[in-house]
């Protein structure tokens, strides 16, 4: 046995105008979950605490709360000393109770079809990882979009998804989804990240149901316009001022020191051609800490903003061509900048070298102290950094080297998943969130890892927002200046 | 009106576990139906949490007359034929009916449903969805149910039903705010799911605390078997809190050993023909002696293990079990399980005719509150084939049934307003006296019996059914009814286990010297109402 002191949220709206917080120190059997720690609380010191569950095993998906912030179900997490239990960010009925069922209500049905026609064993293999799920909602409790607009969420897409493989159901779900919302989820990978039972909605569910949309003609005119640029130029944004490569104009970085290590850049569309100057900072962050830089000429787009809205006929064009662009120089390590274009490499390709984001060469490899800088700065996750390569330390460790780092929660900023383009009301919408958040720390400047994020961000703050390579250079700079030596120009 | 809501339908249904669902998608068919839970509808019950599958004749080489014989043995020939030979007729047709609407069960290479072996089976004819067969079955069930047109109530603790004379016309109710409401019927349906939450160590979710066994005894009806309880050979034991968690005999399905600590596959000394795939309460009572012989683990079980099977069948037939041993520091692929016996299922029941109906009028009952269908020992994976089977049963005899007048007797009422009030009054915390319940029940009414220690239990159970227990507040009047409703089961188990005297099945009476076995019994159910108790004597053999 031993003591647990844990903070829980309370609000009965019968009694309370707001929500507070109550400290309870219970005893607890060694192990115990964060369920058992409820019920100690409700059976020894107050009745009145409201929570549900049910089978007590992680299979009926009654229990999910948060704890310390992140949605967990009750019956399997283990409880940790000093640990704050909330409700789901869901409607509260009381304490822990959020109301379910308007969610629930909203998950499609098999409608039978009159054919009999039964599954195969391969259709039954297909469908089985849509249908561990247990409706906890922790996916919807997470979702952006839904805060933003209208959608049904993640787990409604899922079902929907898993409909459409059943040769027994009748509906019309690629319809159904589109109509539920199917374009607005941002593929920030919130929802899989915390699902209970794992399900990778977004790729097992979401984009397959784009791409089965793109098939009925559904895709949205702005992402084919996208691909049709992709297909005829390679890259998925036009030029409109001299791309990076263009003003690197070699194939080769050398570092100023001894080398290191040496690396394939995978420069990605953005940086290439609307972020140059950060892609630049970061070569001179690169060439400092004695990584030689290879950036192979015939490189395209990653195919991200394809998989993303589900259009996938040329994919394997770009694929082909990405991978030969590396293989031939025989490169085994290559480096991306942007978040999109690593999570793409590392999930949606089989590469035949190794691929590491910019953050992971750096602190792999280890950097030359910068300067520290007078400044406060907050750090933006990009999602297909965080959730996407599960990367969250690292770029925290290089800016701390810098900067004071103050952080913020963890979501998405609105332009993922072809959101920006295709519903820029909703992209506007979390963007704001994202400003109102960044206002709340009070940082001076806002640092991120993304072009998708730091192109967006920058539109809906007054805070200048900078590549983390940008503010190592300036680091740099500083140091520079300080010693009266003028290494970096 | 005493209440603060009133609802009239045609059916009835209390309970959203697999059978109470079942039972109200054919209900619907005929009138009116309300399915009241007392969790939301696909999250409570235990049919969400069955993970080994679902027994039904499916293939040329077995046959329905062999699933017969294994029940009636695996059962100790308590069963009621009848009602046996029901279920293994009906089994697959129900099975067809969830495949129909959208269950995704495994398929073979052959695109056939697959069947996995269990226990006290000769043909392996355990349907199954890896180790999440009751889960699926509830998905496909609640998604069937959207499409009928019935209304739910969810978050609402039935009390007691409605009386009006000897007929029941509905039953009485809390939300969850702790208002009384009234649901008048003309049928009523008990659907809700067993009672080993009695016990300090279980395998059932919240709502496994015999509810309806209780709701049914007040209101008259007749029980019979109730010291038939099902004791699960392998319940975890580690973390302490998570004691009795059901570890699936799908396990030993796939081919998974019991070992004890000396690391001796210990079944051959206790059935060597069925190994571990012996009926469970044998393999529960070889695991409990070895445990009490001195040969069990630190934690207190034996081992189960799996780490001779290869990885990729772990982790695509018991991905459940993977995952929850993951979450408590086991990896079975590497390690083996430790496991105990663990409370499973109540055997006996309301008695029921083979049209679901009980001793009362106007009162059906389908699931594992109706007693009869499993005898003394149930076979793994009989449970969710008796959902659907007498579920569709329940649902359909109650919807056909005749319309009633229902004349409230506000007597009743008022009789238990003034009861819920005492509890607003009370001084004993409820969770103390479930506690001190579930603690006197596996000491003295679990796997190995005697009169003294029932008598003893017994004694405990009447003191602590008298405890002043206290709500505090409206919302938490639910929990006294309930706390009540465990006592009350409780001594339906003890007072049933100290008439028969016998051993048979899952109910072994160390006291008793017996030369009979059980197929040559001269005993057949014990039944027990507020008029009459008793054991029924064996045709032809007394």
């Amino acid at each position: 046995m031993k003591d647990i002191t844990v903070r829980v949220y309370r609000f009965d709206p019968e009694k309370d105008r707001e929500a507070h917080f109550e400290t309870y120190t219970i005893e607890v059997n060694e192990g115990a979950r964060v369920l058992h720690v409820l019920h100690a609380i409700h059976d020894e010191l107050d009745p009145t605490l409201s929570y549900r569950y049910s089978c007590g095993s992680g299979q009926c998906g009654s229990c999910a709360v948060r704890v310390n912030g992140e949605p967990v179900l009750a019956c399997m997490e283990e409880a940790q000393n000093n640990i704050t239990i909330e409700p789901l960010n869901l409607s509260v009925k009381k304490d822990l109770v959020v109301d379910l069922l308007p969610t629930l209500e909203t998950i499609a049905s098999l409608k039978p079809s009159d054919s009999q026609k039964m599954p195969t064993k391969s259709d039954i293999d297909t469908i089985k990882p849509l249908r561990d799920c247990i409706e906890c909602l922790c996916c919807v409790s997470v979702c952006p979009a839904m805060d933003v607009t209208k959608f049904l969420g993640p787990t409604a897409m899922r079902q929907e998804m898993r409909l459409a493989l059943d040769p027994r159901d009748s509906g019309d779900r690629i319809v159904d989804a589109v109509r539920e919302g199917l374009f607005t989820c941002t593929s920030c990978q919130a929802c899989w990240k915390a699902c209970p039972k794992e399900i990778e909605i977004p790729s097992k569910a979401i984009e397959k149901l784009r791409t089965l949309a793109n098939k009925k003609g559904l895709t949205l005119p702005k992402h084919q316009e996208v691909a049709a640029l992709v297909k005829e130029t390679g890259r998925s944004v036009n030029r409109i001022e001299p791309t990076f490569m263009e003003l690197v104009n070699a194939e080769v970085i050398e570092p100023t020191g001894p080398v290191k290590a040496t690396i394939g850049f995978f420069v990605g569309c953005m940086y290439n051609m609307r972020l140059p100057k950060a892609a630049l900072d970061a070569m001179e962050v690169l060439k400092r800490n004695g990584i030689r830089v290879i950036i192979p000429k015939e490189q395209v787009c990653c195919g991200s903003p394809l998989i993303r809205t589900g259009q996938l006929s040329f994919l394997d064009t770009l694929k082909k061509r990405n991978i030969d662009a590396f293989r031939f120089r025989g490169i085994d390590t290559v480096m991306t900048m942007c978040a999109g274009c690593g999570s793409t490499l590392k999930n949606d390709y089989k590469t035949p070298f190794n691929v590491m984001d910019i953050s992971e060469v750096l602190t792999t490899y280890g950097i030359e102290p910068p300067a520290r800088l007078p400044i406060k700065a907050t750090y933006h996750d990009p999602c297909h950094l965080l959730r996407g390569q599960g990367i969250r330390e690292q770029p925290r460790q290089l800016i701390r080297q810098v900067v004071d780092l103050v952080d913020m929660p963890s979501i998405c900023c609105g332009s993922g998943g072809g959101v920006r383009s295709g519903n820029p009301e909703e992209a506007a919408a979390l963007g704001k969130r994202r400003g109102d958040e960044i206002k709340k720390t009070g940082a001076d400047i806002v640092i991120s890892s993304c072009p998708f994020c730091e192109f967006h961000i920058a539109g809906h703050t007054d805070k200048p927002v900078k590549n983390i390579t940008t503010v190592l250079l300036e680091g740099y700079k500083e140091k520079d200046r300080k010693k009266g030596n003028s290494k970096v120009t | 009106m005493l209440a603060d809501k009133v609802v009239d339908c045609h059916v009835l249904v209390i309970g959203s576990g697999g059978a109470g669902v079942r039972a109200t998608i054919e209900a619907s068919q005929y009138g009116d139906t309300v399915l009241i839970s007392k969790t939301i509808v696909g999250k409570g019950g235990c049919t969400t949490m069955a993970e080994g599958g679902y027994n039904a004749v499916l293939r040329d080489e077995d046959s329905c007359g062999v699933h017969f014989e294994d029940t009636l043995k695996g059962g100790a020939y308590l069963n009621d034929p009848e009602l046996v030979n029901i279920l293994v007729k009906e089994a697959p047709l129900r099975v067809n009916d969830l495949i129909t609407w959208g269950a995704v069960f495994d398929f073979t290479e052959n695109d056939e449903i697959a069947q996995r072996p269990f226990g006290g089976q000769r043909f392996p004819r355990t349907c199954y969805a890896g180790d999440r067969t009751g889960h699926e079955m509830i998905t496909t069930l609640v998604e069937r149910l959207d499409s009928s047109n019935v209304t739910l109530l969810q978050e609402y603790t039935v009390i007691d039903l409605l009386k009006s004379g000897e007929s029941v016309i509905g039953a009485m109710a809390l939300d969850e705010k702790g208002n009384l409401v009234l649901l008048k019927a003309d049928s009523t349906i008990l659907a809700t799911g067993g009672g080993t939450k009695v016990y300090d160590i279980s395998t059932n979710s919240s709502s496994g605390t015999g509810d309806g066994f209780a709701i049914g005894y007040r209101a008259g009806a007749e029980l019979i078997d109730m010291e038939m309880i099902q004791f699960h050979p392998t319940g975890a034991v580690f973390p302490y809190d998570a004691r009795g968690r059901l570890v699936t005999e799908a396990v030993r399905g796939e081919g998974g050993t019991l070992l004890n600590n000396l690391g001796e596959r210990f079944m051959k000394r206790y059935d060597p023909e069925r190994m571990e795939l012996s009926t469970r309460d044998v393999v529960a009572r070889a695991i409990a002696t070895e445990i009490q012989g001195g040969r069990g683990t630190k934690n207190g079980g034996v081992y189960l293990d799996v780490t001779h099977l290869p990885h990729e069948q772990i982790e695509t037939k018991l991905p459940v079990m993977l995952e929850q041993f993951l979450k408590f520091g086991v990896d079975i692929r590497k390690q083996p399980m430790e496991v105990a016996p663990t409370a499973h299922h109540i055997m006996g029941g309301l008695r029921i005719t083979p049209e679901c109906r009980t001793t009362l009028s106007g009162l059906f009952a389908c699931g594992e509150v109706a007693g009869g269908v499993h005898g003394a020992n149930r076979l793994g994976g009989n449970a969710l084939a008796d959902t659907q089977v007498f579920g569709k049963r329940a649902g359909e005899f109650a919807g056909k049934s005749k319309k009633r007048i229902k004349n409230v007797d506000d007597d009743q009422i008022s009789q238990k307003l003034e009861h819920l009030d005492t509890f607003l009054k009370g001084s004993e915390n409820p969770a103390r006296v479930r506690t001190q319940l579930q603690q006197a029940m596996w000491r003295g009414a679990g796997i190995f019996r005697n009169a003294t220690d029932l008598n003893k239990t017994l004694e405990i159970i009447n003191n602590l059914s008298l405890a002043n227990v206290r709500a505090e507040s409206f919302g938490n009047l639910a929990e006294c009814c309930i706390v009540r409703n465990m006592c009350l089961t409780a001594s339906l188990i003890c007072r049933s286990a100290l008439i028969r005297q016998e051993s048979r099945g899952a109910h072994v009476r160390v006291d008793i010297h017996q030369t009979h076995d059980a197929q040559h019994s001269p005993f057949n159910h014990t039944f027990i109402s507020p008029s009459r108790k008793g054991i029924e004597k064996n045709r032809g053999l007394t």
